[in-house]
């Protein structure tokens, strides 16, 4: 098994050249020699396939892809290359588990398969922006007064004390250690001082911040979990590679994060669901990941929740569940905003989609893209922990006609999606409840929903 | 061949991404005698046009716009020593310096942007991720560039947009250049705010706004 220093070196050894010719000379024409060998076709009319062969065909495609491209690495222009055996091996010594949380919390994160009725593993919230600490505090006890939940994601400060965080500057670090001290204290104050925090380090874009805030006086674990981001597509960094050195010493849990984009270098969904499947062996491989975080994209609209991009993560996710030990989060964003019903349609369209097909966990979908400062809700975390709990009763040829039925019911405005609510508009700041409106339009939404045959259990 | 025709065919070798013939069909213009530079706008470009409409629809995508591009720029190296003899030149629409600001190393909606441009016959020189602020008034310089692309996908990075501009006033060099911004949490308000020149929510736009800029005259330039 490749040791991370055996990684590094390969990519202080490996080939040399051009970030653009690795893009155009290798990545997108052995993309396409790749999908055309392979025959993967994309099929609109399907976006969720029960087809357990097309799935074992499609990450024999991304093993193979793999050996044939590697993996950039930016800092030193070379190659990290891997034989399809190196990469084999990797799955073969795979345990597909991860230890997270403490006391009352702890627990094992493993894998699930697609049609499987087990429950996935609840990951809740969102790094989202949040311009204020009572804010930040008031979404965490929310999310942590959700039963179910074994993980979350705490939110991102945008600034400490008045002063704008500036990416990589001290005052991110300084933002970076309050915004743990947060969500420690807010977990502590909903009673669960366990839960593990697997977005590590939000506030922090530069490595240097994150190592830096790691350190365990400030009030990490390692049974938490830290997000070592690859870059799109197939490239690493000595950034992240920094993060993963630290954490590998450290022995704590590291979140391979990766998110390959639909009509970017990818091509179409056909290209793109061989790469996606691919990013889950290059979690193993170079991040060393006990977990990953995973959320393929749109290139035009931003969000998770086109046919498209439905079908890439249904088809990359059956592949992985299937072949790959390896607990993924599968991460959706939405093009709708908080306190709509677009919101929610798209959200359980997403969840069916990728708990039918075997997805270990899924977070809370992100609403508006995860780009609109504080919006985000603990309601989106309560909906997507019920849906997704409803979603394991259903096989993935019931999902697909219920996503297709979803698909009808906000497609045509994905383009022009209504951007919602904040938080502070639909939610009181100081008792942390939502308003009574949100309230309304969420019982009315799930009973829609329920009326087309999304098996909410009884107890809401 | 028809002058017609060979126009069409250029136009097809395009938007079908087929180096050879794009190649082909630019020799069939030199034998023929054809206004090399007629080719290129009634041709290749209206080519181009057709892929980027096709790529705006979410039809094709990066890779084919990618390798239309290059037999675009195959066709073109057969056809220039005819335009450079007949004195002619390519109209160039304009020189856009694009990159991601310091400390982001968000870049593929940058690599859209220029890539579309690129399609719509701008010259794009792109810098890369995670630059500093003085590099980009730098390389603007050094480029000649005629606009400014600062690409941002941070709350904590789109403060590196304001400071170019404002490096860009303590040169005295802020109406040398028009600036566009853009990238996931940035708004027109915030183009406003900050004072750049324009803000574009696509590549699509991206397109359109520069135009627009470009057909304004600057201000005291
Ligand atoms: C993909 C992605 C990544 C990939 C990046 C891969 C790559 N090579 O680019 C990876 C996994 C590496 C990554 C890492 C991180 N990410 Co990130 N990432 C995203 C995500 C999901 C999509 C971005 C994207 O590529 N979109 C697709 C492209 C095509 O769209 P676009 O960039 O918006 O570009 C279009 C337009 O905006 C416009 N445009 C863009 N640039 C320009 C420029 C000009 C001049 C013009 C006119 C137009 C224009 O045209 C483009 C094409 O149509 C966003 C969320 C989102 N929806 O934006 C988060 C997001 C940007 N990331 C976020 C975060 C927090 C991070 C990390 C800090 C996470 C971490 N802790 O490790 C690191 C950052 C490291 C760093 N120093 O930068 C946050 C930012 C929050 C904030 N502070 O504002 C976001 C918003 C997600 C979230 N809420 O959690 N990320």
């Amino acid at each position: 098994m490749l040791s991370f220093l055996d990684v590094y070196e390969r990519a202080i050894k490996g080939p040399i050249m051009s970030e653009k010719d690795f893009d155009m000379k290798v990545f997108i024409p052995r993309l396409r020699n790749v999908v055309n060998a392979y025959g993967i076709q994309y099929n609109r009319e399907t976006p969720v396939p029960s087809d357990d062969r097309a799935a074992d065909h499609l990450y024999k495609a991304a093993v193979d892809f793999l050996s044939q491209v590697g993996i950039y690495c930016q800092n030193t222009n070379r190659i990290i290359q891997f034989t399809q055996e190196e990469i084999l091996e990797a799955v073969r010594k795979a345990s597909g588990k991860c230890f997270a949380g403490e006391g009352k919390e702890a627990g094992i994160f493993g894998m699930r398969k697609p049609d499987e009725q087990k429950a996935p593993w609840f990951h809740v919230g969102s790094g989202i922006v949040t311009t204020s600490e009572e804010m930040a505090t008031n979404k965490i006890e929310g999310y942590a007064s959700i039963a179910e939940v074994n993980s979350i994601s705490i939110p991102a400060l945008d600034s400490i004390r008045g002063i704008p965080v500036l990416a990589g500057s001290p005052a991110e670090l300084y933002a970076a250690i309050r915004g743990i001290k947060i969500g420690r204290e807010a977990l502590r104050r909903a009673g669960r001082p366990g839960l593990p925090i697997m977005n590590l380090i939000s506030t922090a874009a530069a490595a240097v911040t994150t190592i830096a805030a790691s350190a365990p006086q400030f009030g990490l674990r390692i049974t938490d979990g830290w997000l070592c981001g690859a870059i799109s597509e197939m490239k690493i960094d000595f950034g992240t590679m920094n993060k993963v050195a630290y954490l590998l010493n450290w022995g704590a849990n590291i979140g391979a994060e990766t998110s390959p984009i639909l009509g970017g270098y990818c091509g179409g969904p056909a290209g793109t669901a061989v790469v996606s499947t691919a990013y889950i062996l290059m979690g193993l491989l170079v991040q060393k990941g006990n977990y990953q975080l995973h959320f393929p994209i749109h290139f035009k609209y931003g969000c998770c929740t086109t046919r498209d991009i439905l079908w890439t993560v249904s088809v990359s996710c059956q592949a992985a569940s299937r072949n790959i030990p390896m607990p993924v989060i599968w991460l959706g964003y939405t093009a709708a905003g908080p306190n709509t019903k677009m919101y929610f349609y798209e959200a359980a369209a997403y969840l069916l989609c990728a708990v039918a097909s075997g997805a270990p966990s899924v977070q809370t979908p992100h609403p508006a893209k995860a780009v609109k400062m504080d919006g985000f809700t603990p309601m989106e975390c309560k909906f997507g922990v019920e849906t997704a709990k409803a979603a394991t009763q259903a096989s993935r040829q019931q999902a697909n006609e219920k996503v297709i039925r979803l698909l009808e019911k906000y497609e045509s405005q994905i383009e022009a999606p209504p951007s919602g609510s904040r938080y502070q508009d639909c939610y009181d700041v100081v008792s942390g409840k939502p308003g009574e409106a949100y309230v309304r339009l969420y019982d009315e939404v799930k009973e829609e929903l329920a009326r087309m045959g999304i098996p909410f259990s009884s107890k809401g | 061949m028809e002058q017609q025709e060979i126009f069409e065919k250029l136009s097809m070798a395009i938007i079908e991404g087929d180096e050879n013939k794009a190649k082909a069909f630019a020799h069939e213009v030199l034998r023929s005698k054809i206004d090399p530079l007629e080719a290129v706008e009634q041709g290749l470009s209206k080519g181009m046009i057709v892929l980027g409409d096709r790529f705006e629809k979410g039809e094709i995508f990066l890779p084919d716009l990618l390798i239309a591009g290059d037999a675009f720029n195959s066709a073109i190296d057969v056809l220039k020593p005819a335009m450079e003899a007949l004195k002619k030149n390519i109209a160039k629409v304009g020189t856009v310096l694009i990159g991601t600001v310091n400390g982001d190393v968000h870049g593929i909606g940058k690599n859209i942007v220029g890539i579309v441009l690129e399609a719509n016959g701008f010259e794009v020189v792109d810098i890369g991720v995670d630059k500093p602020s003085l590099k980009f008034v730098e390389e603007a310089e050094k480029v000649k560039a005629d606009v400014i692309g600062l690409s941002s996908l941070m709350t904590t990075t789109m403060t590196a947009q304001k400071e170019v501009i404002d490096i860009l006033k303590e040169m005295n060099l802020r109406k040398k250049y028009w600036v566009v911004i853009g990238g996931g949490p940035v708004t027109q308000e915030w183009a406003d705010q900050i004072g750049a020149d324009g803000y574009a929510g696509s590549a699509f736009q991206a397109v359109h706004l520069i135009k627009r800029l470009l057909g304004q005259k600057k201000i005291g330039a």
